[in-house]
Order: C-alpha cells, then structure tokens, then sequence
C-alpha cells in the first residue's frame, strides 16, 4: 500500500518539488504541452494529395471524353469469323468434322493424340459417375478430392519433384506462381518472346521487369552484371532483393527451344531462381516426355520451379506446377489461381492420370513424335515463298511469310487466305492469333502448325501437299 | 479477400489501432507493467516511474518505427513492406484521433514520471530524451523518412 499512494509527507515533499521544479525541466514541459494543444487543434489530413482548383477540375472535366463501353468491332473481325465459320462436331482429333466436312487437323495442340483416347475417356466418366462433374469449391475449402491428390503425387513422381501442385486453368498456373514469389522491389529476368500468360504473371507481380532478347544469353548476362553493380552500390537493397529468371522450355510464340544448361550456368553465377514455363515441352521434349530438362539431360533440382498446363499434350484441363516441397508448398496460401478458383473437375482429374499412365506405359510416342516434327519441318521448309520458324523437334511450327510486307494487316489476311484455302482442300491450319495490342514483342505474322504424333508418313505428304498447294495458290494471286 | 474485384480489402494494420478496446488494453498494460516494476522492493518509486516511462517508450518505439510489413497481406506484392506499422496506420494520414492518442500517452507518462521523480536532473534527462524519441518520431514531416539508410530497404 506505502508503494502505490505515499504518504502525506511523502507527497508535501513531491508538491513541494513542483513548485521548485528547475526551469529547463519547465521549458520542456511547456514545449510538450503545446504540442498537445497542436494536436488538439489539428485535422486529420492525407499527405501528398494533390488539391486541384476549381478552374482545373472544370478543364479536367471538359477534357474527358467518355470511351465506348463496348468498342466497335467490325464484323469481319477474323476471330469473328473463325468462330461462326469453324464449327467443329466430335472430336477435334487428328481428323474432325468441322461444318459437316471430314479435314486432317494440324490446328488443335494434341501432340499425343491422347484427345481422342478412349482408355481416357473411359476414366472420365468412371469418375464422373463417381464424383459429378464439378467440385463447386477451392482446393481449401472441400474442393480437395482424393484424385486430385493422386494426380499431384503421380505428377511430382514422373517429374522426379518432391511434390507437385495442381492448378484447375492453364494460363492461371504461371500466372499465379510468379507473383506467389515475386513481389515489389525484386527483379525478373525474362525473355523477351514469352507467351501471354508469363507477361501477365509479371504484370500482377509488380517487381521490376528486365526482358533480354530472345535466347540470347549475351544480353541476359550483360543485364545480370548491370545488376550486380547495382547490388555492389547499395548493398542493403541487394540483401532484400530477391532475382528471378523466368523462361519458357519451348516457346510457344517461336517455336525453340531455351539454351538451358547455359541458364543453369547463369543461375549459379549470378544468384537467381529459375523458373521454367514447360507447357509446350512437357509430355513433347526428352526421350520419356519429361520435358526441356530431359531434353538437355540437367538434373530436375537445378531448377528451382516448373510450370506447365495439361491443356496441350495432356489433352486435360488446368495445370501444375513442380519443384522442391518447401517451395512448391507456398503457393498452397499464396498462390492466387489455387487458392480463389474452384478445383479441378474430378473426371478431368481422372483423366490426367490415366493420360500419364499411358505415356509412362508407351515412351516410344516421343520417338516417333520428334520424327513427325523433324519430317514436317523439313517439308515446309522446302516451300517457297514461305519459311518455317523454330526447332526441327518442336511439334509447334510457326510457318510465315519468307518476304513479310511491312503491313501486318495484310500479312495477316494472306496467311488467313492460305488456311481457308487449306480448308476447302481438307486440311485444317489456324493464323497465330496474338492481342496485338498487349503483347510485349510481338513475333512476325504466321501460321501456327501443330504436328500430332498419329499421323502417318503418308498423311504427312498429303498435308505438306496441302499446304504448298494453298501458298501458291494464294500467294501467285497476290503478287 | 476478394481478388479479382474493384475493391480489395483494407490492410489490417491501418485500422486494428482506431478500436477503443486496443486503447484500453494498451493503457491497461502500462499500468500493469508500472505496478508490476513498482512491486520490486529494490526499486525505489522514482526509478520505478522512469523504467516504466523508459520501457514504454522503447517497446513502442520498436513497435511502431522498427517494425516494417504487414502479415495479414497475401495479395498486395509487398506494397507494405517497406512501410512501419506508423506509416500503415490509416493509411498514412495524419492527425487522425488514433495518431493524436498514440503521441499523447507517451506525454502524459513523461509528466507522471517528472512528478514522481521530484523533477530531478538525472531523471529528467533520461525521461525526456525517450519522450522526445517518441514524440519526434510521430512528427508528420518524419513520415516515410530514412537516416543513414536505417531500416531503408
């Protein structure tokens, strides 16, 4: 009790203390109290809000004009047009129906051919007597099934990762696992010829974005040594910043594949996190189908992340990504794709793992896919008027114009004119679309072929036949 | 969380400070605290007054001008991290009714501890150079401030 109140001595003593207090001991006080009083008598404000006058929020008014909800489109938009002009019915396999007409297809990304496979369709609806159709919840709130779990540790096993992580829409993947990691203030080092999906991860990342000129490693190295003088100058920034290198294994947009043992050298040397983008090269590269690192022989921990979606060679739906688990897990919370979306459908699930079984159970797909793909890049190549971009090995060609005129609208309708010419003739081709408006480089106009692995040698012919006889027919008309 | 809609949600730590429960315990605590140091027998009421303003001070001072980041945030690619949680708190206003509260309270305890201290010159000089501390670092042109690359990056 003597502790909390004094006695009255004791407090005679402490008044008698105040009154004698020194008077530097006053000054600050009175310094304080003022203080208390500004506060008192101050509105709260925002810092660094720019006030505008009454005369320039009128001209800011009259300056607006209001843009169109709804651009205008014409209505010979070519995507337009393919969409109520192409209608396929059945199964965009290597021979479709498209308005009722029998065509060969080099347009779906079916390099397997596993989209027309009936074990896995057979999968599907097993497990979609079993399931239902849709999970109607995120993998964290009961959308987790036990298949999804099995297609996650069946996929990390032919990875050799420690664990996989399975997204429910392809382009989400990579898009999602960038920023998962990446975030304000970091540098990513990145191709300049990477697909959409990439440069939208890099966007929603808000890191600082350094693009080197497509697999050219002079370049990304001259980058990686403005950085490490930068590092070397404010060495607190470098301790807290962390150095992405992101790549695709085979580029969608030109068709070749990365110099990756010479990136893996890079990551070492310069300290970055490589990721890899294997939604072309997964199931397509290496002698088993494991993708660019099979393909170059690098050992599968010397990259730190591998995404890819199931949506090509897979024939599926969704994506995943692969790696070590501790890096692999983070994305568990903080990977926005597969945190916010609803799982993937259990049948698609179903269907994914038993498309893997049937790559792992027949490897000699590879062998004869690489055959196709080299076989047809050789043809095209042989076309006049024409050249074929990419990888003999890559089983995405992107065959153009040889003399591209300096209007890309018109490169665009001639090679437009070629596929619609290859239709009449039974072949089934697709323009590269790209938004033309947002992409960061956009590559030269071109015909994007997709070689699938059941063709036959014949079949090849008559298709390569198609396609010379279309050039020339369009391309003799226009010049 | 709503990702993928016009508004996101508020960062938490601009706003857990303005509920008048976190007031209340965070004056609850100092008198805890003072009670607790008060009720070592070898501390005199003087110096038990200047530990307890000295610590506070200090606990605050780490709390709010060290610390940096919010751990609540997933989706907002680290715009807080370089910000203290002061700079956090509403949203970098200043003079708002939380800031006001937060730079009083450390006032009011350097007066107590005058007062219990007798206004002695060793006491003063302790207690008024963490009150300053405190009192300095809340001062609007202080916001977003570095020295000497302190806690910059």
């Amino acid at each position: 009790m003597m502790a909390i109140i004094p006695a009255t001595w004791d407090m005679y003593d402490m008044f008698q203390a105040v009154i004698q207090a020194p008077a530097y001991h006053l000054i600050f006080e009175a310094l304080l109290i003022i203080w208390i009083f500004k506060l008192m008598f101050s509105k709260a404000y925002a810092p660094n809000k720019t006030i505008l006058t009454e005369k320039e929020k009128e001209e800011l008014i009259q300056e607006w004009q209001p843009e169109p909800l709804v651009p205008d489109v014409p209505d010979d938009h070519p995507v337009l047009q393919a969409m109520n002009n192409n209608i396929i019915s059945g199964r965009p396999d290597k021979v479709m129906v498209i308005n009722g007409k029998s065509v060969v297809n080099m347009a779906s990304l079916n390099f397997l051919g596993l989209l027309g496979d009936e074990s896995i369709e057979a999968a599907a609806q097993k497990a979609l007597s079993k399931y239902g159709v849709g999970s109607c919840g995120p993998r964290g709130f009961y959308g987790t099934m036990d298949v999804h779990l099995e297609l996650e540790e069946r996929l990390a096993k032919f990875m050799n990762c420690e664990e996989a992580i399975l997204y429910s829409y392809g382009f989400a993947t990579i898009a999602s696992a960038i920023p998962a990691y990446s975030k304000r203030g970091d540098v990513i080092f990145v191709d300049e010829g990477v697909c959409f999906a990439i440069q939208k991860g890099l966007i929603a990342s808000r890191s600082v974005i350094k693009y080197f000129k497509h697999n050219d490693m002079d370049d990304l190295e001259r980058l990686c040594i403005e950085q490490q003088k930068e590092d070397k100058r404010v060495p607190k920034k470098a301790k807290v910043t962390r150095r992405f290198l992101v790549v695709e294994g085979l580029y969608a947009k030109h068709g070749d594949i990365c110099p990756l043992p010479k990136l893996v050298e890079m990551k070492w040397k310069y300290k970055l996190r490589i990721f890899v983008e294997e939604s072309f090269s997964f199931g397509v590269l290496g002698d088993t189908g494991r993708g660019v690192t099979e393909h170059y022989g690098i050992n599968i921990d010397e990259i730190d992340l591998m995404a890819a979606c199931l949506e090509n060679a897979i024939g599926g739906a969704g994506g995943f990504c692969c790696g070590k688990k501790y890096i692999v897990d983070h994305q568990r919370l903080s990977g926005l794709g597969y945190c916010f979306s609803a799982s993937l459908p259990p049948m698609l699930a179903s269907g994914a793992i038993q498309s893997l079984n049937i790559i792992i159970d027949d490897p000699g797909m590879f062998g004869k896919l690489r055959n196709n793909c080299t076989l047809i890049h050789e043809k095209l190549s042989k076309i006049e008027g024409m050249r074929v971009v990419g990888d003999p090995v890559a089983p995405i060609k992107h065959f153009s114009l040889s003399e591209p005129s300096d209007d890309r609208d018109l490169d665009n309708r001639s090679l437009e004119k070629i596929t619609q010419e290859a239709m009449q003739r039974g072949l089934a081709l697709t323009p590269a679309r790209y938004l033309e408006h947002e992409e960061h480089n956009l590559p030269l106009p071109s015909i994007r072929i997709a070689v699938n692995v059941k063709l036959t040698e014949e079949e090849i012919d008559t298709c390569i036949n198609i396609v010379a006889d279309s050039c020339q027919a369009v391309l003799s008309k226009s010049s | 969380m709503q990702v993928g809609t016009a508004s996101g949600c508020e960062n938490p730590t601009s706003y857990y400070f303005n509920q008048r429960g976190i007031w209340l315990t965070y004056v609850l605590v100092i008198f805890l605290a003072h009670l607790f140091i008060l009720s070592m027998p070898f501390f005199t009421t003087a110096i038990a007054w200047t530990l307890t303003n000295v610590l506070h001070d200090i606990a605050m001072f780490v709390i709010l001008h060290v610390t940096r980041g919010t751990p609540y945030m997933l989706d907002d690619a680290g715009t807080a991290r370089k910000e203290t949680q002061w700079e956090q708190l509403d949203q970098g206003k200043q003079f708002t009714p939380t800031k006001k509260f937060l730079t009083i309270v450390p006032i009011v305890l350097f007066f107590l501890a005058s007062f219990y201290t007798k206004y002695d010159k060793v006491h003063f000089v302790i207690n008024a150079s963490f009150c300053a501390l405190s009192v300095i670092a809340k001062i609007p042109w202080f916001h977003g401030k570095r020295f000497f690359e302190i806690n910059k990056w």
